[in-house]
């Protein structure tokens, strides 16, 4: 399978001045230098849905943004689609859609349909593929009632959808999403990663995504790129890492007993609040449903909540993991 | 599988998204209308203080405008230079928030010039808002019972109250980029506005300026922007028309390239540097 993306020793540093101690210092800064990336490599075949995940401050964007052309490596090299992005970043401009989860490419004040029209210009679209690929993508997506309303009029879940829409339109061979289901309810989060598998599939695109949220890696991506520190710690593949880093849960329950006690194998009680008992489930070993169970025989449950562990908490523990090889 | 989606590109220059641009500009200022009306009825309160202030001159002969005979047509000329100052968008904020705020990746990632698209989003808005306040203006002066510029000197303002707009568009994209390298652009705006002010003859023509000061301020932009259009509306001539394009289109062409050279190196910036 020929290759998406390959890169190569990829470093950032950033540097910037900051004000030394005393009087002294304010007249003759210090410069600092942070390397926000260092010395990353790694391939991406034709098709392969990958994901890019780390702690806030562990290089995903920069990593991402240097991959689209927005940001120049300060040394090393890369090559998206044939292409080195920050010196042909407009001949790849139209071979890659981008979707930030947290910045918009429509414009609010306007129906989405105005933004799409925009597109189809900017990416020299002919009017009968425009056309089409709409259709297909708003059928898809279940866009005909919300393509006629202003933006900002939209639910986050809708605009996600519109923005998708937005960087499929021009047929991209590679999509980078960066935090796609940011901010998402549950029912908007599990459209939209289905969305993504599926249309990635039938089509054949290659997808680079970062996610804070577990389940989008688990369930949009075969691959898995752990950055940390901005070197990266693990890459293998969702099953292999799913078996041994994403097999924990928490269950959160709030009852009228002060405490709960659930003695199973695979099942470990964390500190919390009176009221609150926060259970840390091995799926390996216990299953969610007899944990579950177990809790509700017990009687006076108001609320049960099931969480992934935090991805600063999954990152740590494969950070520590490998540090241990 | 192999992709419906595989990209069918003819690559065109980039006139038509930026015509694409101006028409969803004009959409939006459209689709705003009841700020365009409020902007509408500030250009009427405008107008009736200024015009009050000009027919009190003009009645009372106040010293040194003696010598212009028809002070009283300083009323027109404020109302053509109002009519461009209240059509221009504030472009300069939009570049603030994009640069700033982190909106400028996604622009960067796009194979069209962004810079290019702005400008012309802009000219849609300032577009739709000139014909708004030009229909005012003309309901204004039929209501007020003055008298009525001939066809040819209103189609002069027309004209060069279009490019004029031009100008002050660009004058504010000036200011916008300073975004790249300050945190607000403000202080840039205020300078321009207030050069508009003294330079570009916003509230009196500058030929009411010593020789020196009325010579500098009709080679500035700021007299392309305003005073060239305002002055078709005291002294309609065909020599003065030609004469205040040829500034326009002067400054225009400088503007532009200024824009383009700070854009340049404000995206050079953010590329090497990940934000402004």
């Amino acid at each position: 399978m020929s290759s998406a993306v390959s890169v190569q020793q990829l470093t950032k540093r950033y540097s910037f001045s900051r004000a030394a101690k005393g009087f002294g210092g304010a007249l003759a800064p210090e410069k600092v230098t942070i390397e926000a990336v260092c010395d990353i490599s790694f391939e991406i075949s034709a098709g392969e849905r990958v994901a890019i995940i780390g702690p806030n401050g562990a290089g995903k964007s920069t990593t991402l943004k240097m991959l689209c052309g927005i940001l120049e490596p300060s040394a090393g090299g890369a090559r998206v689609l044939g292409l080195v992005p920050w010196r042909e970043r407009k001949a790849l401009a139209y071979r890659i859609g981008v979707v930030f989860g947290q910045r918009s490419q429509l414009w609010g004040e306007l129906p989405a349909r105005e933004s799409f029209a925009l597109l189809r210009r900017v990416y020299d679209q002919d009017a009968a593929v425009f056309v089409r690929r709409l259709g297909e993508l708003s059928e898809r997506f279940g866009l005909a009632e919300l393509m006629d309303q202003p933006v900002h009029r939209l639910s986050l879940g809708q605009r996600m959808r519109c923005e998708i829409t937005a960087s499929l339109l021009h047929g991209p061979a590679l999509l980078f999403l960066d935090e796609p289901t940011i901010g998402l309810d549950v029912t908007a989060k599990a459209a939209i990663r289905d969305f993504i598998r599926e249309h990635a599939r039938d089509h054949g695109e290659t997808v680079l995504l970062t996610s804070h949220d577990t389940r989008d890696i688990e369930l949009v991506c075969d691959r898995v790129i752990v950055v940390d520190e901005g070197r990266i710690v693990v890459d293998q593949p969702t099953d292999q890492l799913r078996r041994t880093f994403l097999a924990r849960k928490l269950i959160i329950l709030r009852s009228q007993a002060p405490r709960l006690a659930i003695d199973m194998p695979g099942v470990v009680a964390r500190p919390s609040e009176p009221h609150t008992t926060v259970l840390e489930v091995d799926t390996r070993t216990a299953r969610i449903d007899q944990v579950i169970a177990e809790a509700l025989a017990l009687g006076g449950i108001d609320d049960i909540t099931i969480e992934d562990p935090p991805m600063e908490e999954v990152v740590r523990e494969i950070y520590a993991v490998a540090r241990r090889r | 599988m192999r992709s419906t989606l595989s990209p069918a590109v003819a690559e065109r220059g980039p006139l038509a998204a930026a015509a694409e641009a101006f028409r969803l500009g004009a959409a939006q200022t459209l689709s705003g209308w009841p700020v365009l009306i409020g902007r509408c009825l500030f250009y009427v309160l405008l107008m009736v203080v200024l015009s009050g202030l000009w027919d009190k001159v003009a009645a009372e002969r106040v010293a040194g405008l003696a010598q212009h005979a028809r002070v009283e047509t300083f009323v027109l000329y404020v109302g053509a230079t109002e009519w461009i100052t209240l059509s221009i968008p504030a472009l300069h904020l939009k570049f603030e928030d994009d640069i700033r705020g982190g909106a400028l990746d996604v622009h960067l990632l796009r194979p069209k010039p962004y810079l290019l698209q702005a400008v012309a989003q802009c000219c849609g808005w300032a577009f739709v808002r000139m014909l708004a306040l030009g229909a005012t203006a003309l309901a204004m002066l039929n209501l007020s019972g003055r008298a009525w510029p001939s066809l040819q000197a209103l189609a002069f303002i027309g004209v060069l109250g279009v490019f004029g707009a031009l100008v002050g568009v660009l004058l504010y994209a000036l200011a916008g980029l300073g975004a790249f390298w300050a945190r607000r652009v403000l202080p840039f705006q205020l300078i321009v506005q207030k050069l508009m002010f003294i330079l570009g003859g916003l509230f009196a023509p500058i030929t009411l300026y010593p020789p020196i000061l009325r010579r500098i301020g009709a080679a500035s932009p700021f007299a392309a922007h305003l005073y060239w259009a305002g002055v078709q509306a005291i002294r309609p001539s065909l020599r003065l028309f030609l004469t205040g394009l040829a500034w326009q289109a002067l400054w225009v062409v400088l503007l532009s390239l200024a824009c383009a050279g700070l854009w340049a190196a404000g995206v050079r910036k953010v590329l090497r540097a990940g934000a402004a």
